[in-house]
């Protein structure tokens, strides 16, 4: 530890208070937070367009999970993934999941895992659940997996129902796309989406995401897309899940918190740099 | 509750693991690097390890080793393709001109994938759905025009090298303005994903180690 004089402290403060506000909101109940502050976003355009998607689909469908996200973002997008899972299963849906990251294998395994509890605990369990498993190759491996997906040594009925349907990604009725920074719902449109025109895709995203996946969805390439923290929230909430195996979701007074943290940040480092109290190295590199 | 843990005794063993995991690398906030070296160092080698067992387990053995077992006349293509990976991975030694075709096939296969996805996938739809399956009516044309406005503009800022007036060279300013305006926006959209990230960790100590939150 090294704050031992005024200096230090002040160094250290910022970051310290920041946890020490951040923890304090999230203490704070969910049911005593300001009525107008609710992360859940108003505009439900997308979590309709989730949720219509999903009414759609046929009678007991095959379902593919394309499991790609990373560590550094699941958080984010963990509650709306598992709600999302929940509104398949809920449809009777039948499930593969596929991961062509590292990651995204992990993270896919620790959600099968949770899958697995649930169902030895009494939960809602999948009508068929396929893990294909981590798939090498990265965008090779995604164009390879559009004719044989299932792996020679895969059993069951769903491995053999997707044989029977030809072996490939074609033998799914929608492709969900949990996608991360590596390898995400852009690939997957890229080199599926492609090569199989015809087949629905569907995507969750973490925040960042956004930008790059909309013009897919006003395209048509993506047929639901759910790439923000509140569009998330709003779509956790719209799907009925018992109050025991719902997730842990962010509340809004941390966020709001943080975000105000961030733009008084901002501010002084602009009211910093406009008095001149900014170091020369900082100022270099003018655009003009 | 994240739901990753059981709760078991090694659910319980897991987020006592994670938790101090988390405060370690947060005393780098308070100058403590010892700690935080060492959690590098375990990331690292966990990674590594992870890795390892992925590519031993999910690849080589299901995908390689016992197609080659079970059924080699089926797979002929298995032997040359170990063969190249062989080449490719363990030998420094050997003469640059016989691996430097093999990494060239490798590279230039991935190249191909991506890009041809890339303009598959993405230019051709884009530029589709843009110009021609287009509603132009209500703010759409005005959207569209600034769109494109904003495009040439900031494509005029990579320009270099070219014959530069007064007029160009304020539009290149302009150019680079609006670029810094949109990388502005986006790590907005990323400060959200990150906020997000902390607000979920000090989740994670308040409710599934310290019990306070649920």
């Amino acid at each position: 530890m090294t704050a031992s004089n005024p200096i230090e402290l002040r160094r250290l403060a910022p970051p310290i208070g920041l946890l020490l506000l951040l923890a304090v909101a999230s203490l704070f109940p969910v049911s005593e937070q300001p009525a107008g502050l609710r992360l859940a976003s108003a505009d439900r355009t997308r979590v309709d367009q989730m949720r219509n998607l999903v009414a759609g689909l046929p009678s007991q469908p095959q379902v593919l999970v394309g499991f790609d996200a990373d560590l550094g973002t699941y958080p984010e997008i963990r509650s709306t993934v598992r709600a999302l899972l929940e509104d398949l299963i809920s449809h009777g849906a039948r499930l593969a999941i596929v991961s062509f990251t590292p990651e995204g294998r992990a993270l896919a395994a620790a959600e099968i895992d949770r899958l697995a509890r649930r169902a030895a605990t009494g939960g809602q369990i999948a009508a068929d659940l396929l893990d294909i498993g981590f798939v090498a190759g990265a965008e090779a491996g995604m164009v390879r997996a559009v004719n044989a997906i299932v792996p020679s040594a895969a059993t069951g009925s769903m491995a053999d129902s997707i044989r029977a349907g030809g072996g490939g990604i074609g033998a799914f009725n929608l492709v969900v796309i949990v996608s991360g920074a590596d390898l995400g719902a852009r690939s997957w449109i890229e080199q599926v989406g492609s090569r199989l025109p015809h087949m629905p895709m569907a995507a969750v995203a973490p925040t960042f995401l956004e930008p790059e996946l909309a013009p897919y969805l006003r395209s048509g390439q993506l047929q639901a897309l759910l790439a923000t923290l509140r569009e998330g929230v709003a779509y956790a909430e719209e799907v009925p899940v018992s109050g025991a195996a719902r997730d842990r979701a962010i509340t809004a007074l941390p966020m709001l918190v943080g975000m105000l943290v961030a733009l008084v940040w901002l501010a002084a480092a602009g009211v910093q740099r406009a008095t001149g109290r900014i170091g020369p190295s900082s100022r270099r590199g003018g655009l003009a | 509750m994240n739901g990753l843990f059981a709760a078991d005794l090694g659910g319980t063993f897991g987020t006592w693991i994670g938790a101090l995991a988390t405060i370690a690398v947060w005393s780098y906030v308070v100058g403590e690097r010892t700690l935080f070296r060492l959690l590098q160092h375990l990331l690292a080698g966990l990674a590594t390890g992870y890795l390892a067992l992925l590519a031993i387990r999910e690849v080589l053995i299901p995908r390689l080793v016992m197609p080659l077992v079970t059924d080699p006349s089926h797979n002929p293509l298995l032997l040359p393709a170990l063969a190249a990976c062989l080449v490719l991975g363990g030998a420094a030694w050997l003469p640059h001109r016989l691996v430097a075709p093999l990494v060239g096939l490798v590279v230039g296969a991935s190249a191909a994938f991506a890009l041809g996805g890339a303009v598959v996938g993405t230019v051709l739809p884009q530029l589709g759905a843009s110009l021609l399956g287009r509603d132009l009516g209500g703010a759409a044309l005005p959207n569209a025009v600034l769109a494109l406005v904003i495009t040439l503009v900031v494509l005029i800022a990579f320009l270099r090298g070219g014959p530069r007036g007064r007029l160009a060279g304020r539009t290149a300013v302009l150019g680079r303005w609006l670029l810094v305006g949109g990388i502005g926006a986006w790590l907005g959209f990323l400060l959200v994903s990150r906020l997000a990230l902390l607000v979920d960790r000090v989740g994670f100590l308040l409710g599934d180690w310290l019990g306070l939150i649920r």
